[in-house]
């Protein structure tokens, strides 16, 4: 097991790099750059002096590979990008374009928006991520699996209607619509200040901000937005589950089971539940990563300082330091969920040997 | 004894009427323990708390309630004040040539650890964005950056007289007809006065010297480094505003607390005791809180203005907003932009666009659109509101601020009336521009229009088609697009309307390749009515001019120039030499001027204090104070 995560390890590094360059290509050859956003508007920099100086700092003029070989391995050896200036003794002076190691050193860049390291910004998003992941995969799972084993043992029937029917509005069902509804029911008309977005009691924690707040003593913030983030895996999770155990119910060995005598409830949830998960434990890992990156509508709505809202806001300004750090951590996580699939693959069926 | 009770209980019934009649705004509220403002931002969170290198609206939001101007404004007129509240200059003149302008600062300005303004706290800033080492916006201010670039501003120089006199040398460079700049006979450029010059002042922040001075020396880029910088040392903070001490979490919230040290305070103290600004995904959730009570004020959008009104339990005040939303054609040819000047500053032939090249074709496209029925009308009794802004916006003529030209007060009008909707007329000037329907299917074609006659004669029997851009996400100008679509549709003409996502717009728009556009400007204050940034010969800069219409008057330049080196800048004679730059517009039609929304700003019910002017909402924000 060791030497096959290993491996996969090794096997990830030329998928992330050629992730990284596709992402690249394709973010630099979309229209509108992040200086023209940026300076849009300044309609009293009639010489877009402004404009010039932002592709100056950051190297927007150069050929895409060259932008990118500098994400990678910084500037600070590049000596032909140096200028120089008079100072204010008359003399030449070297002056250094904003300079950057390399993602390759640790350094993701700075963001063009704010001005700041991208992965600081990323960084102190993720908390607020997993928190609101964590919740809503728990969810999906403790509520969805358990809904579709119950769906299965009592399939056609009035249980097995109506979570099919409930699975079919949770996948149709829009997040964003849903949740603005939640918003409006729970927390305008029924006035419940926690269920109108947000982490915390902003103004009572205005000076020390919502990340000092213990997560226990702000556990009703995450309700709303946990619920929306999670319906749709409750969703897919019961009707996965429920197929997978009807598939399981018809195995030889649960027939084998029933003959040696065993009770209902044991050949339901010791044999066949455990090895209905093994399909579930390949989606595992996807829906991590999914969880983290596909809650950009739901931290919006909710005003949750997420990272997928930082990407959806960074593609938006065309921050590419931002955009890259985020497909970076992305590509990473794909990476990790597919290994942890792996593992529980081999957890939950014992004949896997990699 | 009786006596004195009968007098204690008309004592306190007085008491009693008294504190039921005055209103909730003269109770004193000790300071400091107003409560919270919290105001909404829909964006992202400010880049920084450094006003040098601010680039943002939110940015800006922030820092201008910690630092003074160097010339404050009118709170009424919203134009430069001598001595106005917030601001350093007490008084200025100008020399004989109108380019040289003393300053006199106020003495009684102390930053909040006690030290003094002084100038060299202007003089630090002017030196970090002369520097051309930050990332500051306002380089463009500047005539030329110490690398040497020439960035074209109006401010050549600023120094220090003494600690409490500033001379600033400001104007436009005279130059010769071939556009090259003209010096005197000591190799000095000679420069033509230049009356909008004073609000470049304010482009310039005022910082603690002391501070900024300790922190970065001359190492002005290391501001760029360490956007959240708050000046503070060993005497505390260094702040002037009714604000201070920012704290921010990203993604969620920036709080600033109350500075009671400000003296400038409209009121005599700060009442308030923290102001917070906090994120909002966007304008439903944002109005939703406010009425949910979570928001202390917001500007309410022009589809939700209705519905609040008819509440009634909310204060409010209403005006025409200060910026406008047109529809803009590109008038040179689009398969092969071009910037308005050549390198020698000669005007350069940009060819014409094959639709709107021709100004009938725009009149008639002008007389085509009802923009009565887009702006529509508000709910009256049972006759429910009509239009795309249900009645809350106002028809606007031309590049002008709507609500400044309605009250006289900064421009006068220019006497000229939005176009009418009339189809007939509409038509006729088609035909007459050689746009005809000849097959009869309800689209017109060309029939000897101008750009078959003149450019390419292989153009004649194309159909009238264009495509119409505007950004995706904007309700209205969305439903604007659609509106236009339609309504040019009677004439028979075919409108590809495309709603596309912002990035992608601004690259069509600047890249001169679009037909038409609908977006909107909101104008800055004080308003500048010569606006060459949109309409003159240097902005006309595929890639990031805005003038990206590429339109071209030589009298409007020329109009434009008298205004702005006007000698005096006495204001009504500037005045009519803008109002005949509007006439040019007007006549020109390089937009078609479609409307100005109605502004709403709520506050809620039990905000006491609030007392808002017209763009000036928060003037007196340190009287503000809530309930909670």
């Amino acid at each position: 097991m060791t030497r096959h995560i290993f491996r996969r390890i090794i096997q990830s590094i030329p998928t992330i790099f050629g992730v990284t360059i596709l992402s690249y290509l394709i973010m630099t050859a979309a229209p509108g750059g992040p200086a023209a956003l940026l300076t849009f508007g300044n309609i009293d920099d009639e010489n877009n002096i402004q404009r010039q100086q932002i592709e100056e700092r950051y190297g927007l003029n150069d050929p895409w590979i060259m932008q990118y070989v500098t994400w990678v391995a910084g500037n600070d050896w590049q000596v032909w990008k140096n200028r120089t200036i008079i100072n204010e003794d008359g003399e030449e002076e070297l002056v250094f374009r904003h300079t950057t190691q390399g993602v390759i050193r640790g350094d993701f860049g700075e963001s063009f928006r704010q001005r700041r390291p991208a992965l600081d910004i990323i960084l102190e998003r993720v908390p607020a991520t997993l928190e609101l992941g964590i919740a809503s995969l728990l969810v999906a799972l403790l509520v969805g699996i358990p809904i579709g084993i119950v769906a299965a043992i009592w399939h056609g029937g009035i249980f097995d209607n109506t979570s099919r029917i409930l699975a079919v509005v949770g996948n149709a069902i829009p997040n964003f619509w849903f949740g603005l509804m939640l918003i409006l029911f729970v927390g305008v008309f029924l006035d419940q200040p926690w269920a109108r977005g947000n982490r915390c009691d902003l103004s009572a924690n205005s000076r020390t901000g919502c990340g000092s707040v213990p997560i226990y003593q702000r556990m009703e913030y995450l309700l709303l937005p946990t619920f929306v983030l999670a319906y749709g895996g409750i969703a897919n999770f019961s009707r996965f589950m429920r197929t997978s155990m009807l598939d399981t119910v018809s195995s030889d060995f649960i027939r084998t089971a029933y003959a040696k005598g065993l009770r209902n409830r044991t050949v339901w949830w010791r044999h066949a539940a455990r090895n209905s998960l093994i399909p579930i434990a390949t989606f595992l890992g996807p829906a991590i990563v999914g969880v983290i990156g596909g809650s950009a509508i739901t931290e919006a709505i909710f005003t949750w300082p997420g990272l997928g809202r930082v990407f959806v806001e960074s593609i938006s300004s065309r921050d590419y330091p931002v955009v890259m750090a985020s497909v970076l951590i992305a590509s990473l996580l794909t990476v990790v969920g597919y290994i942890i699939s792996d593992i529980l693959y081999a957890v939950f069926d014992p004949r896997i040997r990699f | 004894m009786k006596q004195f009770s009968k007098l204690l209980l008309l004592g306190m019934i007085v008491a009693a009427l008294v504190a039921i009649v005055v209103p909730v705004g003269a109770q004193d509220v000790p300071a400091g323990e107003g409560g919270t403002i919290i105001e909404s931002n829909i964006g992202d969170d400010p880049a920084t708390f450094n006003p040098i290198i601010g680039n943002d609206t939110v940015s800006d939001a922030v820092s201008s309630w910690m630092y003074p101007n160097i010339i404050a404004l009118d709170d009424v007129t919203l134009v430069e004040a001598p001595g106005a509240p917030g601001g350093l200059a007490e008084s200025w003149e100008y020399d004989e040539t109108g380019t040289v302008l003393t300053l006199h600062i106020r003495q009684d300005m102390f930053w909040s650890d006690g030290e003094q303004i002084t100038a060299d706290d202007y003089i630090w800033a002017y030196n970090a964005i002369k520097s051309g080492q930050t990332t500051s916006p306002r380089t463009a201010q500047l005539y030329q950056l110490d690398d040497g670039t020439v960035t074209d501003g109006t401010i050549h120089s600023i120094t220090k007289i003494d600690d409490f006199t500033i001379e600033v040398v400001l104007g436009t460079v005279d130059r010769d007809e071939e556009g090259n700049p003209i010096t005197d006979d000591d190799g000095n450029l000679v420069l033509l006065p230049n009356c909008a010059a004073l609000s470049d002042l304010n482009s310039i922040a005022v910082v603690p010297e002391h501070i900024y001075a300790a922190a970065f020396g001359m190492d002005y880029a290391g501001m760029d480094a360490d956007p959240y910088f708050v000046p503070e040392g060993e005497n505390g903070l260094a702040t002037f505003g009714v604000f201070t001490d920012p704290f921010i979490e990203f993604g969620v919230q920036v709080s600033l607390l109350a500075n009671q040290d400000y003296i400038d305070a409209i009121s005599g103290q700060v009442t308030p005791g923290e102001w917070l600004m906090q994120n909002v995904e966007d304008q439903t959730v944002e109005y939703e809180r406010f009425l949910a009570g979570d928001f202390t004020t917001i500007g309410v959008s022009a589809d939700n203005q209705n519905a609040l009104r008819a509440d009634g339990s909310f204060q409010t005040i209403e005006y025409p907003s200060n910026g406008y939303t047109y529809m803009g054609f590109n008038l040179a040819d689009p398969s092969n932009p071009q910037p308005g000047r050549d390198e020698d500053g000669n005007l350069v032939d940009q060819g014409i666009h094959p639709i709107f090249g021709d100004l009938l074709v725009r009149q008639a496209i002008a007389h085509a659109i009802d923009v009565r029925s887009i702006i529509g009308s508000r709910p009256d009794g049972d006759n429910p509101a009509t239009g795309i802004l249900e009645g809350n916006g106002y028809l606007i003529a031309t590049h002008n601020h709507p609500g400044l030209s309605s009250t006289d007060d900064e421009l006068a009008d220019a006497g000229v009336e939005p176009y009418a909707f009339d189809l007939e007329l509409a038509a006729s000037l088609l035909e007459e521009a050689g746009w005809v329907d000849i097959d009869d299917d309800g689209i017109r074609e060309c029939q000897g229009c101008l750009y078959a006659t003149e450019v390419d004669a292989s153009f004649e029997g194309s159909e009238f088609e264009f495509e119409l851009l505007t950004n995706a996400g904007n309700n209205i100008r969305e439903a604007t697009g659609e509106t236009i679509r339609a309504q040019l549709a009677e004439i028979g003409i075919v409108v590809d309307f495309q709603a596309i996502e912002f990035g992608t717009l601004v690259d069509e728009l600047v890249g001169q390749e679009f037909d038409a556009i609908i977006i909107g400007w909101r104008l800055g204050l004080p308003f500048n009515a010569g606006a060459k940034g949109l309409f003159g010969v240097g902005a006309d800069i595929p890639g990031s001019g805005f003038n990206f219409t590429s339109y071209q008057n030589a009298d409007y330049e020329r109009l434009v120039d008298e205004g702005d080196a006007l000698a005096g800048c006495d204001p009504d004679a500037r005045d009519a030499l803008y109002v005949q730059t509007q006439i040019a517009l007007w006549e020109d039609l390089p937009y078609v001027w479609l409307f100005a929304t109605n502004t709403m700003i709520a506050a809620q019910p039990d905000l006491a204090g609030w007392d808002p002017l017209p763009y000036n909402t928060q003037w007196n924000i340190d009287a503000w104070s809530t309930s909670d």
